[in-house]
């Protein structure tokens, strides 16, 4: 008689990072089964939203969408609506636009079609004219159907697909009755169910470090820092936050974390902190977040009713 | 509007002693029997490779392999279908480590072998981690390997 309150835990290679989902309170067939359910909807997300598939919603819509509406899948739209809303409630300070900067850096592949000489917006220089400058460039089209103004704009959702990602992977747990479980995307990740989860957070600046243990339940956490590539080093790599008013990786803020009822929501306003330090305060007490960044002096910032939860490294 | 609280951290401190981040995930065997539920047979084929058979049929073959870096251990498991295609690939082990013990063969020799029955408490003895974002670009590169040597028609 198998126990009917097991514990798995699996990992796959999706995202272009390890997404691990552990799932508890089952039978073992059970719980693999729904894991099973949550990675296909990673997979799903991976195949729609990577800017790295040639046949991704991404690249259908940074080949075709200045030229005519591209219809796209209905999880896609979601993530357009949002980030396009995180856009203008952030001032800018997230962006899906900021692909031809990640390209220059070498941070994303040359695509053919997106190489060829982009006018430079005029209006991306000020923060109030870029708000409707992504308005008027990604036009989100009834029936899930998408244009662009014009052929410069190309798209990433590198900085929200990973959440949106972690939300649809818990949504399949819960969906299969799983009562308790974690879907973690690199370090972008969700918890549910009745049992606190121990999160420690690395240190930005020394990854193989913690900076501080989060307690939580039934919420989400993502970070943003340098890339980390322990294959190679232990030092974090330069940052892939790009701050859209420079066009240049975030300099002035090492990394960042946000906890939030949604992953899809932490995960994007980990950028916005990134890029706007404490002046991100509205946008995460709109979503109902909270946040931590470390800045480039070493200090940390926290933003003040999260304090119970969050416990600093000695 | 939400107060910020502010703390000084002390400088990074190079010799402090970090905790090894490491994960149990799955043992080959029972990675093996979750690519290929409908196996009664593998068939071990050279290496850390075995065809899988189901009766008289080949269903596909599956391939071991590891990622080694100079803080990084990572095994992990590719299923092929008898086309050649990647049905799945899972992560067996993970294991970041600052001591240098992952070259280490008694280390290895801790899960060749080892069965699924292991039981594993979530959030307890295995930590959670955020921060900075791993890379899985070392894995996608081994599948890539991987499919060069077995990506074609097995029979």
């Amino acid at each position: 008689m198998e126990a009917p309150h097991a514990s798995i835990r699996r990992a796959r290679p999706l995202l272009g990072t390890f997404v691990e989902i552990a799932a508890a309170g089952k039978t073992v067939d059970a719980l693999e089964a729904a894991v099973e359910v949550a990675f296909a909807a990673v997979a799903t997300v991976h195949r729609r939203m990577s800017f790295h598939e040639t046949d991704s919603d991404v690249s259908r819509l940074n080949r075709g969408a200045a030229a005519g509406a591209v219809r796209v899948h209905d999880w896609t739209y979601q993530v357009l609506e949002a980030a396009c809303d995180l856009h203008r409630r952030s001032g800018g300070a997230f962006d899906i636009c900021v692909a031809t900067a990640l390209q220059r850096l070498g941070l994303l592949p040359e695509v053919p079609a997106l190489s060829s000489p982009a006018p430079r917006l005029p209006s991306l220089t000020t923060s109030g004219e870029r708000d409707r400058a992504v308005h008027a460039a990604i036009e989100l089209l009834p029936e899930h159907r998408v244009r662009f103004a014009h052929n410069a704009v190309a798209i990433d959702l590198g900085g929200i697909a990973k959440g949106f990602a972690v939300d649809r992977a818990v949504e399949a747990l819960r969906r299969h009755d799983v009562p308790d479980g974690l879907v973690n995307a690199g370090g972008d990740l969700r918890v549910f169910g009745p049992l606190n989860h121990v999160i420690d957070i690395r240190d930005p600046r020394q990854p193989d470090r913690p900076i501080c243990r989060i307690t939580l339940r039934n919420a989400a956490l993502a970070s943003s820092a340098g890339r980390f590539d322990p294959v190679h080093s232990r030092d974090a790599l330069d940052c892939s936050v790009i701050d859209p008013a420079t066009a240049m990786p975030a300099r002035w803020t090492s990394g960042a974390s946000v906890c939030a009822p949604g992953c899809m929501i932490a995960d994007a306003l980990t950028k916005v902190v990134m890029n706007a330090g404490e002046a991100a305060a509205p946008i995460l007490e709109y979503h109902g977040a909270d946040a931590l960044f470390v800045s480039a002096d070493g200090r940390v910032h926290m933003t003040a009713n999260w304090k119970n939860e969050v416990h600093l490294a000695a | 509007m939400s107060d910020w609280l502010r703390f000084t951290l002390p400088a990074v401190v190079a010799a402090v002693a970090s905790p090894a981040y490491a994960v149990q995930y799955l043992s080959i065997d029972a990675a093996k029997k979750l690519a290929f539920p409908s196996a009664n047979r593998f068939v071990e084929n050279g290496g850390l490779t075995w065809k899988a058979h189901a009766g008289d049929r080949l269903i596909g073959l599956f391939v071991v392999d590891h990622v080694i870096g100079k803080h990084l251990y990572i095994d992990y498991a590719v299923a092929l279908n008898p086309d050649g295609r990647v049905m799945r690939v899972d992560i067996l082990q993970y294991r970041e480590s600052y001591g240098g013990e992952v070259r280490e063969p008694g280390w290895l020799a801790q899960f060749v072998g080892k069965t699924s029955s292991s039981p594993l408490k979530v959030g307890s003895d295995i930590r959670n981690i955020s921060g900075a974002t791993l890379s899985s670009l070392h894995v996608t590169e081994g599948v890539k390997r991987i499919l060069a040597t077995y990506g074609s028609p097995t029979r």
